[in-house]
């Protein structure tokens, strides 16, 4: 059974999901000439807080390239969990660091093969969007704007405080025997580093 | 030993607890493995607990291999049992499992593609295609309906824009139509719906396509809604302003069925994927549980053989210490089967040794103690016991037997008789009777013999018999003796004493009237006589009268000899008394030199004084009636304290320079009238042997190698020497008993 997105009209030409996964793999450089090897990466390119009347809101730029097999699972209805992880913490000198703020944002990422299409579900506030390819899936996923992160009163005013960023494939909601797959395949441990910044006051 | 227990519960309470954790994990294993939402957390853990016990259970196995293959290689008893039984379990172990693993994976995966059919599949995409054949050409025709719209609207005045496109909107069964200008800016719009919601900016995709000079159509998959979006042309103007959004609801049957197939085709494309993914876990969960399962059988293969072999191996080792002669070996039974009856049989066996050893070393002590006084008998014993092999070698020989020959024939078990004989006279002569009546066939034997030695002549009784043989000694001799020496010399004492009395009783009494008459006659016719008459009678009763005190000195010598008071012991200085002694026969002026030589702090002796002044003076007499013929005739008298076995004496030595003993009378030489002189009674010596044996002393008479005798005594010094001297010489003792 092929796998590959069709279009829906020949002369309605939407972008197909070879082309949009064509454009993902230039995107993230990989150079993988075998789709089922790809290992994925997920990375934070950019990332800042800016404060807008005194709630500190982030912007932040990640690339999220699938595996093989992740996309494997999407493209037979599994839903892809790629979760947001933001932490607050507050610079001590001479104890550990402490984290004041964490904040997780729960993304669903789902193919439906009827429609062929992609949404794009906010967990936490049930926004949904679709998409035609999964390039505008991802890319819709990578980009965050304006997403308020710490109120400033919360803050104490004569300290410093850092804020940092990751993106993870969250496969907490598979049944135990696909995560106990899922722990000893490299491919479904997507998680990028950690992207820190000092936030500005 | 109570630590080596506590050890082994602890190990076994280890043992159990591991066990128990391993298959509480296993079950709650199989639980997770059928995606039980209360297990879901735990699966990691107890997949990791189930691995770990795999690993226990692995590094067990290893750490039994490798003992067993080195009790193997070292040939500990019981190794070899072991690997078979070892060998035997995993055997039978091993099999059934592998063949039940192998039947339940091919279940699993059966049945998991069971779940999965050809038919349906194919059915379900036909169904997907179906839909979006359906769906595709409401598609098509809402975006020409769509575009129909654009047309019309782009003839229509701006002013009626709004309310053509209201109308045209319920014309063509649009939900919504929105026309956008440039930067998303709403140019118009109409909805069915409340204007509480405003249009939605234009998606990316869309203006994407536009920019293409593309229509768009798509389908929301969540509301089955259909968008499309055309570009937005007023007539007259050649470039588009904006772009017609617009959404067509789709028949509520269609989107029901639409979401149905949808769903289905979801479900079933998810089941897909978990295939493989289910049949991993499947196969793991059970290659665990195999895992667990094998090792731990053959984990139990070697607690059993260990179990089988263990008394086995206690029996080898208590055998092998029953083989070393330890009797004591007892081995706990284990069970009431086949090998604790065997142990017990063992232990029984065991325990009838060990009560036969009592019994046998018990009548051994016995037979070295009857074996010992018999020893300690025959040492006590003054009769020499010689026991002889049939070849005339030495079985056992008491002390009183080298006593009597002259020879130690006690450390001479096993010697040839005639080879311990050599250089000693008497045992030569001994040996030659007896070789006599044994080479002639007579085993037993009485006879008394006679040896003659360099001290003296020894009359011996001997008796032989023959021993009873048995199975490590051939029949042998055994030869009793007695020295009876002492005891004939004794009776001829007695025998002298009698006959001294008799004549001192039946001589002296007519001696009187002789010697009286004879001077009456003299008195009486003396001056009667011619003088030739009366010189013959002068003569003849002188010599009558010289004769009868002669006669009368001899009888009174004898009276002496045959005499015996009561011996009665007290401390004097021997030193003086030697010295007045001595003194005395230097006042003779004899013309023989007398020289003397006493220690002066030689301790007080216990003795019968009067009878030691006797002895001094018989052999100093003794001495200076042999030297009377002599010339610088010469007498030595050493007296002096001396010890010999630890028994204190006090040695007198009287040596002359005279002729000596006849050669050969040495032994003959304390009898009664047994001299060598002209002079004297010829009881001196016999009188002084019987001195000093009343005080259990000894004497001893020999020729000096340079000439002349020597008499040796030796005096006790006290009681308590007298007693150890009587003690540590049985013959003297005898002798001693008999001269009393």
């Amino acid at each position: 059974m092929s796998r590959s997105p069709v279009n829906i009209s020949g002369k309605f030409a939407t972008p197909s999901f070879g082309l949009a996964l064509l454009a993902c793999l230039l995107c993230s450089g990989a150079v993988a000439q075998d789709e089922m090897e790809r290992t994925g990466y997920f990375e934070v390119r950019s990332a800042s807080t800016q404060s807008i009347d005194g709630v500190h809101t982030l912007d932040a730029r990640l690339q999220l390239v699938l595996s093989s097999e992740a996309l494997q699972a999407l493209s037979s209805g599994v839903p892809l969990t790629i979760e947001l992880q933001l932490e607050v913490i507050r610079a001590r000198r001479f104890i550990w660091d402490d984290a004041v703020a964490g904040l997780a944002i729960d993304y669903e990422l789902e193919y439906r093969p009827l429609s062929q299409r992609y949404i794009v579900q906010n967990r936490n506030s049930g926004d949904q969007d679709s998409f035609a390819t999964l390039y505008s899936a991802l890319n819709y996923l990578g980009r965050v704007q304006g997403l308020p992160v710490i109120d400033d009163a919360l803050l104490e005013i004569d300290k410093n405080y850092r804020i940092r960023l990751r993106a993870v494939l969250n496969t907490q909601q598979y049944p135990a025997p696909l995560r106990l797959l899922f722990f000893w395949r490299d491919q479904w441990q997507l998680q990028s580093e950690w992207f820190e910044w000092l936030l500005e006051r | 030993m109570v630590a080596r227990t506590l050890k082994k519960a602890s190990y076994t309470i280890f043992a159990a607890a591991g066990v128990g954790l391993v298959l509480v994990a296993l079950f709650l294993l199989s639980r997770t493995a059928q995606n039980s939402a209360d297990f879901d957390r735990l699966h990691g853990v107890l997949l990791a607990i189930n691995i770990a016990g795999v690993l226990v259970l692995f590094a067990f196995l290893v750490g039994n291999l490798a003992r067993l293959l080195r009790e193997y290689r070292t040939h500990v008893p019981g190794a070899k049992l072991k690997a078979r039984i070892v060998g035997m379990f995993v055997g039978l172990a091993v099999l059934p499992l592998l063949v039940v693993f192998y039947f339940s994976i091919q279940f699993i995966n059966r049945g998991i593609d069971t779940w999965f059919n050809v038919e349906v599949e194919a059915g379900l995409e036909n169904a997907l295609s179906l839909s979006r054949a359906a769906l595709e050409m409401q598609m098509r025709q809402h975006l020409y309906s769509t575009q129909q719209i654009s047309q019309r609207l782009g003839d229509v005045d701006e002013r009626q824009l709004i309310l053509e496109l209201s109308m045209m909107r319920r014309e063509s069964g649009a939900s919504e139509i929105t026309i956008y200008g440039a930067n998303n800016r709403i140019l118009a719009t109409s909805s069915d719906s409340s204007l509480a919601r405003l249009p939605r900016p234009l998606a990316e995709e869309v203006l994407l396509q536009m920019q293409q000079d593309r229509p768009y159509v798509s389908l929301d998959p969540e509301d089955f809604e259909i968008h499309t979006a055309v570009l937005f042309s007023i007539r007259g103007r050649a470039e588009p302003i904006g772009v017609l959004q617009a959404h067509f609801p789709v028949t509520e049957r269609l989107a029901r069925m639409a979401d149905s197939v949808d769903k289905s085709y979801r479900e079933y494309q998810q089941l897909l994927f978990l295939r493989n993914p289910l049949k991993g876990t499947f196969t793991l969960t059970l290659t665990v549980v195999l895992m667990l399962s094998l090792l731990a059988a053959i984990y139990g293969a070697f607690i059993l053989s260990r179990r089988l072999v263990a008394p086995i191996q206690d029996l080898v080792a208590a055998t092998r210490a029953v083989a070393e002669g330890d009797f004591d070996t007892r081995l706990p039974t284990p069970s009431r089967d086949e090998i604790g009856f065997l142990i017990s049989s063992f232990n029984d066996m065991t325990q009838r040794l060990a009560t036969a050893r009592r019994e046998a070393s018990l009548s051994q002590a016995l037979v070295e103690a009857e074996r010992t006084n018999l020893e300690v008998i025959l040492a006590r014993l003054s009769t020499g016991v010689l026991a002889l092999e049939t070849d005339m070698k030495i079985r056992t020989a008491n002390q009183a037997s080298g006593a009597i020959l002259g020879v130690d024939l006690e450390n001479q078990s096993g010697k040839y008789l005639a080879a311990v004989a050599k250089g000693y006279p008497l045992l030569e002569q001994f040996l030659d009777v007896a070789q006599v009546h044994l080479q002639a066939g007579e085993t037993e034997w009485r006879e008394q013999i006679v040896l003659r030695g360099e001290i003296g002549r020894r009359v011996l009784t001997c008796a032989c018999t023959t021993l009873p043989g048995d199975e490590s000694h051939a029949a042998g001799y055994v030869i009793v003796f007695d020295d009876i020496t002492a005891l004939l010399q004794a009776q001829r004492d007695a025998a002298w004493g009698e006959v001294a009395r008799r004549l001192a009783h039946e001589i002296k009494n007519p001696l009187t009237p002789i010697q009286l008459s004879a001077e009456r006659m003299r008195r009486k016719y003396l001056d009667t006589m011619s003088e030739e008459d009366a010189q013959i009678l002068d003569r003849a009763t002188h010599t009558i009268v010289q004769q009868v005190e002669a006669m009368k000195e001899m009888v009174n010598a004898f009276s002496d000899y045959a005499r015996a008071p009561d011996i009665e012991l007290g401390l004097f200085d021997m030193d003086k008394l030697v010295h007045e002694v001595v003194d005395l026969y230097r006042a003779q002026e004899s013309g023989i030199k007398i020289i003397l030589t006493s220690d002066p702090t030689m301790p007080m002796i216990e003795a019968d004084i009067g009878r030691v002044r006797q002895i001094l003076h018989n052999l100093i007499r003794n001495a200076t009636e042999a030297l009377e013929a002599a010339e610088d005739g010469r007498i030595d008298v050493q007296v002096g304290a001396a010890e010999f076995d630890g028994i204190q004496f006090v040695q007198i030595k009287v040596e002359d320079n005279g002729p000596g003993f006849e050669e050969g009378s040495e032994s003959q030489i304390f009898d009664p009238y047994v001299t060598s002189k002209t002079k004297g009674t010829g009881l001196g010596l016999a009188i002084v042997k019987k001195l000093v044996e009343e005080h259990a002393g000894s004497i001893r008479a020999y020729n000096h190698q340079e000439g002349g005798a020597v008499i040796s005594i030796r005096l006790p010094l006290n009681e308590a020497a007298r007693e150890a001297n009587i003690s540590n010489s049985p013959r003297r003792a005898d002798r001693r008993r008999e001269g009393a």
